[in-house]
């Protein structure tokens, strides 16, 4: 029993992105940018965690980071893990180039291109599916010349074909056995509502969703049970399309090997961290037998798919641009089948905003990043936007990293919020305590200078003196110690560690003011 | 703005761009000295003789008639008025230089074939060639490859045709190193059957082929081997020497375009839903890469006219640019006044076909 229990504890409290000493260079011709310093942290399943802190202070280079989208040249994560649902995806960070720090100007970057490419391949597997992200600027993150409809479906024909081609040979070749028992089991539900789900469930499966009104009217009939049967088999062969299925079971054939080397890959990937060499060699055996054998049966296919891509993928362009729709509407998108087919200089900043985040969601992600997605909007629509947030997190339950420099959109979004001081967490705790309870002098700092309703009129808005420093000569020791009004001796020769404390586990604090233990640095 | 509204007004706008045009040339011509002008009128006939006997050119006993195209009586505008008139008659005046002469309408049906032969095949190397090039070099910006690319397109934009066309000549042509192609003319005349077949008009040494009057398309299409082959050998060096620099300007803007829109948040949107980096650069960084790209399509084709005036006199190739300079040398007004009107024609259409290209692949423009 207690072990189920703590199993049980261990998955409600498994970290779906756990970032572990992330640390993100840019190497530019004025010095290397220690952009981020070791950043830390852990977000569950339906966790909403808040990055805070000031311009400049490394908020979107960690969301950035994480997406492993930092560009390079000029930056590179250094160091450090990054663990989506399990998997570290920067596992071979150190293979991946080799950096050569001569001085401060000349750093040598020597890149492994190979492995570059299985990187990028494992991540295209990655981004969009696992773990997905919303920009600052919609106008900027969309594609002036592609048409809104295309930029959502583009993420679902990439991760969605095997189950499309599923569902439409599932369609194609529809029995009469499997629709008496999809009758009878849905006559026994009595809920509408769960009838409708059930409905909802079945006919995605059965690549017949576009009809799944017109289904649910026939249930509704006052027909007989028999005539309902009746019609509803004639409705559902008439929904056969006469596709070629051959064509469709080598797509989903041809998918199927990439989400196998896919998996290889990773497992690859693992094993050469744990530097397992049995293992190692097994893998590559099988990911080598795969290639040959995929290289056989695919090359005809392949091929033809090149040049025909367009008419093969008819079938999966349909059922993309349906699922765009209903993506559409479940962002509030007035108008969709209008929108669908507009471009994104034609929709407004807030439209612009919807559509990124039905993108963002296409493949029903585990994690979002939000980067600051409510900055350039109106404040309405700022509303909008972020009620918009919360109401899909419940509906799908992603966790989501919100990045902003708005403490009241914090408040108002995140279960915990992680303070960022020149490329450092420098404090990381629930939203209560953070707002009641702070204590790192730059967390209290900031707090302070939130214009208040309690504060008297005429009273000067405190503010933090001076600004953040500059990252290519970051201050010794605590990064925060040329600003800080309790600094120390310790402070300017060594560097805190983000610590529990004493009182409060869910707090954790990096200034010696609360706990004397030191980041060690290599 | 409905698109067609667009290109009915351009293609409206056209009458007064051609029409300056012409004002500008007549103008330039009739400012020559008096006596030059004449001479090259009527050939051999002393300057006074000329202005008496000018409306009965025929009694001259020259060449060709006159046939009262020319006014030296009239004051400037009414002549310019007449010569237009003419214009629309289809009477576009007489010239004679060395290559030809006779009517300006009948030199631009014979060599203005040749000169779209070049330029056509020259512009389609150009573009297949330099869109994945410069794709290639434009998604690795400051690596080896990139490095390569550029000293390539700088030597490209660099170099004057006529300079590359004579060191291309010297190296390749009879008398250099490796002397494999021919160096004058668009074919050589001993490549036509004797006597020359139904397909072909000819008039003296010059010969028109039907139905397309490009000598490429037609033999090959009346299944004459020999003379297609002949006339692609002579076309070579020439069509060389245009694609290269045409090819170099296209791949620099398809390459500063590329590192442009690779820095765009977009394509940052792209990555981020999983899209192969092979898509991501064809699909999103190239195609707004081709829209600056497009936008100075128009003046590379100006260049390219440019280019063909100089590359066809350096090859002694019988076109339109070798046309004009001979007119021009020999102060044939007619003549270069045809060949102006043709060039500039060319060039608003073109013009005009780059920027509905424009609209079509950029959605933000509407006219």
């Amino acid at each position: 029993m207690i072990v189920e229990e703590e199993n049980l504890k261990k998955i409600e409290n498994y970290p779906y992105l756990s970032v572990e000493g992330l640390v993100t260079q840019f190497f530019t011709s004025g010095g290397i940018v220690k952009a981020l310093d070791g950043v830390s942290f852990n977000i569950k399943k339906g966790e909403v965690m808040g990055l805070v802190g000031e311009s400049g202070c490394g908020k979107s280079v960690t969301a950035t980071s994480v997406m492993d989208l930092i560009p390079d040249p000029p930056g590179r994560i250094v160091k450090g893990k990054i663990i989506i649902d399990g998997f570290n995806i920067i596992g071979d960070i150190n293979k991946l180039a080799k950096i050569k720090v001569k001085s401060e100007k000349n750093v040598i970057i020597k890149r492994n291109r190979k492995l570059i490419k299985r990187h990028n391949f494992i991540l295209s597997k990655i981004r969009g599916r696992t773990i997905s992200m919303i920009f600052q600027e919609p106008s900027l993150s969309l594609n002036p010349v592609m048409s809104v409809g295309k930029q959502i479906m583009e993420p679902i024909l990439l991760h969605n074909r095997i189950e499309i081609s599923n569902s439409i040979i599932r369609r194609e070749t529809i029995t009469k056995e499997q629709i008496r028992t999809f009758y009878t089991e849905a006559l026994k539900i009595k809920d509408a509502m769960e009838r409708r789900k059930y409905v909802n469930q079945w006919t995605n499966m059965f690549g017949v969703a576009e009809s799944q009104d017109s289904i649910l009217e026939l249930f509704n009939s006052q027909a007989s049970s028999d005539q309902i049967e009746r019609d509803l088999e004639n409705f559902l062969f008439g929904e056969i399309e006469g596709t070629n299925l051959r064509v469709i079971e080598k797509v989903r054939d041809y998918y199927k090997t990439q989400e196998e080397l896919f998996k290889l890959h990773t497992t690859l990937l693992m094993a050469e961290e744990n530097a397992d060499s049995e293992l190692i060699e097994k893998i590559s055996m099988e990911i080598r037998n795969l290639q040959r054998k995929s290289n056989k049966e695919l090359f005809g296919f392949k091929i033809t798919y090149k040049f025909l891509r367009k008419r093969i993928d008819i079938p999966y362009v349909k059922e993309a641009r349906r699922r765009a729709l209903e993506l559409l509407k479940l962002v509030n998108i007035a108008g969709a089948e209008r929108v669908i087919d507009s471009y994104p200089h034609e929709l407004s900043g807030g439209m612009q905003q919807r559509v990124m985040i039905a993108m963002a969601l296409s493949s029903k992600p585990k994690i979002l990043i939000a980067d600051e997605p409510t900055t350039a909007l109106d404040v309405t629509t700022q509303a909008q936007i972020l009620e918009l947030i919360k109401e899909l997190k419940i509906v799908t339950g992603t966790s989501i990293l919100f990045i902003t420099h708005d403490l009241g959109v914090v408040a108002e979004m995140c279960d915990k919020i992680g303070i960022m001081y020149a490329g450092n967490l420098v404090e990381e705790a629930p939203v209560n305590d953070i707002f009641y309870n702070p204590k790192h002098p730059y967390t209290i700092g900031l707090l302070k200078s939130i214009p208040r309703s309690d504060v008297k009129r005429g009273d000067i808005l405190e503010s933090i003196p001076g600004s953040v420093p500059n990252l290519i000569t970051p201050p010794s020791g605590c990064r925060f110690h040329p600003r800080c009004s309790f600094k120390m001796d310790i402070c300017e020769t060594n560097k805190p560690k983000l610590v529990e404390l004493d009182d409060n586990k869910n707090q954790k604090v990096a200034c010696f003011l609360f706990s004397r233990e030191v980041e060690s640095s290599e | 703005m409905e698109l067609r509204y667009f290109v009915l007004r351009r293609v409206l706008l056209l009458i007064p761009t051609l029409a300056g045009l012409l004002i500008l040339v007549f103008a330039l011509f009739m400012s020559l000295p008096h006596s030059l002008l004449e001479l090259s009128l009527f050939p051999g006939i002393p300057h006074n003789a000329a202005l008496e006997e000018a409306q009965g050119a025929q009694i001259l006993g020259l060449p060709y008639t006159l046939n009262g195209v020319y006014h030296p009586g009239l004051p400037l505008p009414l002549q310019f008025g007449k010569y237009v008139v003419r214009l629309f008659q289809g009477n576009w005046g007489y010239m004679t230089v060395p290559i030809y002469s006779g009517s300006v309408i009948g030199a631009i049906t014979t060599f203005f074939p040749n000169t779209a032969q070049l330029v056509i095949i020259a512009s389609i190397l150009a573009i297949v060639i330099s869109i994945p090039l410069g794709t290639f070099i434009g998604a690795r910006p400051n690596t080896i490859s990139d490095h390569v690319g550029r000293i390539f397109t700088f030597i490209g934009y660099a170099i004057p045709a006529f300079v590359l066309g004579t060191f291309l000549l010297a190296i390749f042509s009879k008398g250099g190193i490796i002397p494999i192609f021919p160096s004058a003319n668009a074919f050589s005349a001993s490549a036509i059957p004797n006597p020359p077949p139904s397909w072909m008009l000819s008039s003296g040494d010059l010969f028109i082929t039907s139905p397309t009057h490009i000598v490429l398309v037609d033999s090959l299409l009346h299944g004459d081997l020999g003379l297609a082959w002949n006339t692609l050998m002579h076309t070579i060096l020439p069509v060389l020497t245009l694609t290269y620099g045409l090819l170099a300007g296209i791949m620099r803007f398809i390459r500063a375009g590329m590192v442009d829109s690779a820095r765009q948040e977009y394509v940052k949107t792209a990555r981020s839903e999983g899209v192969p980096e092979r898509i991501v650069i064809r699909e999103h960084i190239r195609r707004n890469a081709l829209i600056p790209t497009i936008t100075v399509m128009g003046l590379i084709i100006a260049s390219l006219l440019g280019g063909v005036v100089v590359v066809e006199e350096v090859f002694s190739y019988p076109g339109m640019g070798l046309l004009t300079v001979q007119a021009a040398v020999q102060t044939q007004v007619y003549g270069v006044l045809g060949t102006t009107l043709v060039f500039g024609l060319i060039l608003v259409l073109a013009n005009l076909i780059v920027d509905v290209i424009y609209a079509l692949i950029d959605p933000r423009i509407r006219y």
